[in-house]
């Protein structure tokens, strides 16, 4: 069996025992994130329904507001109290009352006599239950303004679009009655590259600047190996740490939105993914792997402490999640261009492949230029890992990887 | 008899520092040469570049007869070595180990099989051996080590400080290591701090100091080179510590 392969076993075994590396990289995010979706839609619509069921007072001003208002039948659960102005918004502070209503004492003859008559309704957005009173009231002071247009449309033999000549009717057809897919856009391409950085750089930390502090680097360098062996035994190790992360994300993601993700009150939102999408993500995603991989143990290599290995990786992990949240910016779609940009081209390519966007030359183009990024990335950790301050941490830091000498 | 470490005229520098001067020296088979000298004197860097894990500015290593630079893996497969720091993999149990160093030595499964009960009797590593290293005490981990070393039977042992964070039990394991390998007519390179055990082990003395060797021979004739009556005077004089 040749060397690399004996390391890379080797390094597996290490891997499969360390429950650490696999609860933070596999097991927690796959119960975590689906986890935290399914009980924050969950908290937003039983939260959403217990203040619709939940019995409110509206604050009214005057007694010509009350008679306005009682023309028609109250919002369920909700009751009317007369207050003066100044008492109503002390108790809309208080939160004794969820909303002020306020109309001129000679509201409805201004409404009878053609005029337009102003109700003010007092309430803040800094309490959620006056968010839903003045929900609750809209709706009336609506009806109200159309039951008096109607007779001043029919006092004048008019239609209804007289008063409103052009009508805005937005159609979305393809998300109209579906939110599933751009939730799942908006979502997957940053969950997916988050854990696979984290599912390549935890692994990389502890199989370059980890050895180093425990001893068992120097070991394995004097026996009969090359540094390329083992470089290239933790290189395919992180590599496939890295994948399988993503895809325990990619499947755990999946089944939450194929349950169905709540968007609030009743509406559920669901989104399948197709053989073809998990497909061209992965054409993506195993290549973003190889890249993240090399880049993590090429500068994890220069650190000569596990905590030292952690402050460098920070400054990547943000490095690469930029262009993760770049994807998301209006106007960022895949391109000719963009599916040249490392990283990038994996966020958008995510994307167009939930929206069913994504061609065949976007897949192409996208994997072929991550990969060539992933064989720089190689070639920097292959002669990371033949330097001397790999071997013995050197200076260590960001210096490091540009002042290396080689064995 | 032929050398088995063979050192010539090594030159090694870090940055403006001269690390390691002009150090030649060779080490016989039943030989245990002691390579004494403060911190800083090149000792580690000596046995660095033999290990093949520092490049010299000039001159060359040979084990076996065999560069080091110019061959390092068929070299390596003729070297043990050990370290005080020398760490083991804790999720790994004694015997994946020893498989896993066996099998990069180019064992095959048979003799490796036969090796590691060898070792396994030899060391009492038995009733261990299957269990994680992580769980393991210093004395039986620094057991492993040894085994690990020597999985492959080498002909050269370099030990660089070997004892340097080790209690006196698991010292013991280290001091019985080299004198199993001196009757085994193995070539042994030993550094240590500890004057008692380069008195009692060790064939012969080099003494390093600022990169260079600056004085060399039997526990003896150091004595005798210095004028002092005991080793640890010995080395504080070649120090520069004692006049």
């Amino acid at each position: 069996m040749s060397p690399w392969r004996i390391l890379l076993g080797k390094e597996l075994l290490d891997v499969v025992r360390d429950r650490r590396t696999l609860l933070l990289t596999v097991l927690l995010p796959v119960l975590l994130y689906p986890g935290i979706l399914l009980l924050m839609g969950t908290i937003i619509a039983a939260g959403t329904l217990r203040l619709k069921n939940e019995p409110m007072t509206v604050a009214v001003v005057g007694a010509p507001t009350l008679a306005l208002l009682s023309k028609r039948e109250p919002p369920p659960k909700t009751s009317w109290a007369l207050h003066t102005r100044a008492e109503g918004a002390a108790l809309l502070k208080d939160q004794k009352v969820v909303a002020v209503v306020i109309a001129p004492d000679d509201v409805e003859a201004t409404i009878a006599g053609g005029k337009q008559a102003v109700i003010t309704v007092l309430y803040t957005k800094r309490f959620d239950r006056s968010m839903e009173g003045l929900d609750r009231i809209k709706p009336l002071l609506d009806a109200l303004n159309t039951q008096a247009l109607q007779v001043r449309l029919d006092a004048l033999n008019l239609e209804a679009g007289f008063v409103q000549p052009v009508k805005t009717d937005p159609v979305d057809l393809d998300f109209q009655k579906d939110l599933g897919p751009l939730l799942a856009s908006r979502l997957l391409p940053i969950i997916l590259l988050t854990m696979l950085i984290i599912g390549a750089l935890y692994p990389a930390v502890d199989l370059t600047a980890g050895e180093k502090e425990r001893g068992t680097l120097e070991t394995l360098l004097v026996s009969a190996v090359r540094p390329v062996d083992v470089m290239a035994a933790k290189y395919l190790t992180v590599s496939l740490v890295a994948v399988a992360t993503a895809l325990a994300n990619l499947a755990a993601m999946g089944v939450t939105f194929g349950m169905g993700i709540s968007l609030g009150g009743p509406a559920t939102t669901t989104f399948q993914l197709t053989f073809g999408q998990v497909l061209t993500m992965l054409a993506c995603l195993v290549p973003a792997a190889l890249l993240l991989s090399g880049i993590s143990l090429a500068v994890a290599s220069t650190a000569r402490t596990f905590k030292e290995g952690q402050s460098l990786m920070s400054p990547v992990m943000l490095v690469c999640l930029a262009p993760a949240l770049l994807s998301q910016m209006p106007g960022v779609e895949l391109g000719p261009f963009t599916a040249l940009i490392p990283l990038l081209n994996v966020a958008l390519l995510i994307k167009a492949a939930v929206l069913g966007t994504a061609t065949a030359l976007d897949v192409g183009l996208t994997s072929v230029s991550v990969l060539a990024f992933a064989a720089l990335a190689l070639k920097v950790a292959a002669s990371a890992f033949n330097s001397e301050t790999f071997r013995f941490g050197g200076t260590g830091g960001w210096k490091a990887l540009f002042t290396r000498k080689p064995v | 008899m032929p050398a088995v470490i063979e050192v010539e005229s090594i030159v090694r520098n870090f940055g403006a520092t001269r690390a390691v001067d002009d150090v030649s020296f060779s080490v016989e088979p039943g030989e245990v040469v002691g390579l004494l000298g403060p911190n800083g004197a090149g000792k580690t860097t000596t046995l660095r570049v033999l290990a093949g894990l520092l490049t010299p500015a000039s001159g060359s290593a040979r084990i076996a007869g065999i560069g080091v630079k110019e061959h390092p893996l068929e070299a390596r497969k003729h070297l043990g070595f050990l370290t005080a720091s020398t760490g083991l993999y804790d999720r790994l149990t004694g015997r994946e180990v020893l498989q896993i160093f066996g099998r990069l030595q180019r064992l095959d499964e048979a003799t490796l099989a036969a090796r590691i009960h060898e070792l396994a009797e030899e060391l009492e590593l038995t009733p261990f051996l299957d269990k994680r290293c992580g769980a393991l005490s210093s004395g039986q981990k620094q057991r492993i080590s040894i085994a690990r070393a020597v999985v492959h039977d080498p002909s050269a042992y370099v030990l660089d400080e070997p004892t340097a964070t080790l209690d006196p039990v698991a010292s013991r394991e280290i001091l019985e290591l080299v004198r199993r390998a001196r009757a085994r007519n193995k070539a042994v390179l030993f550094s240590t701090h500890r004057m008692e055990e380069a008195e009692s082990l060790c064939t012969r003395l080099l003494f390093m100091r600022a990169g260079q060797i600056r004085a060399r021979g039997t526990c003896a004739e150091l004595l005798a080179q210095s004028g002092k009556t005991s080793l640890t005077d010995a080395f504080l004089f070649f120090a520069g510590a004692l006049s």
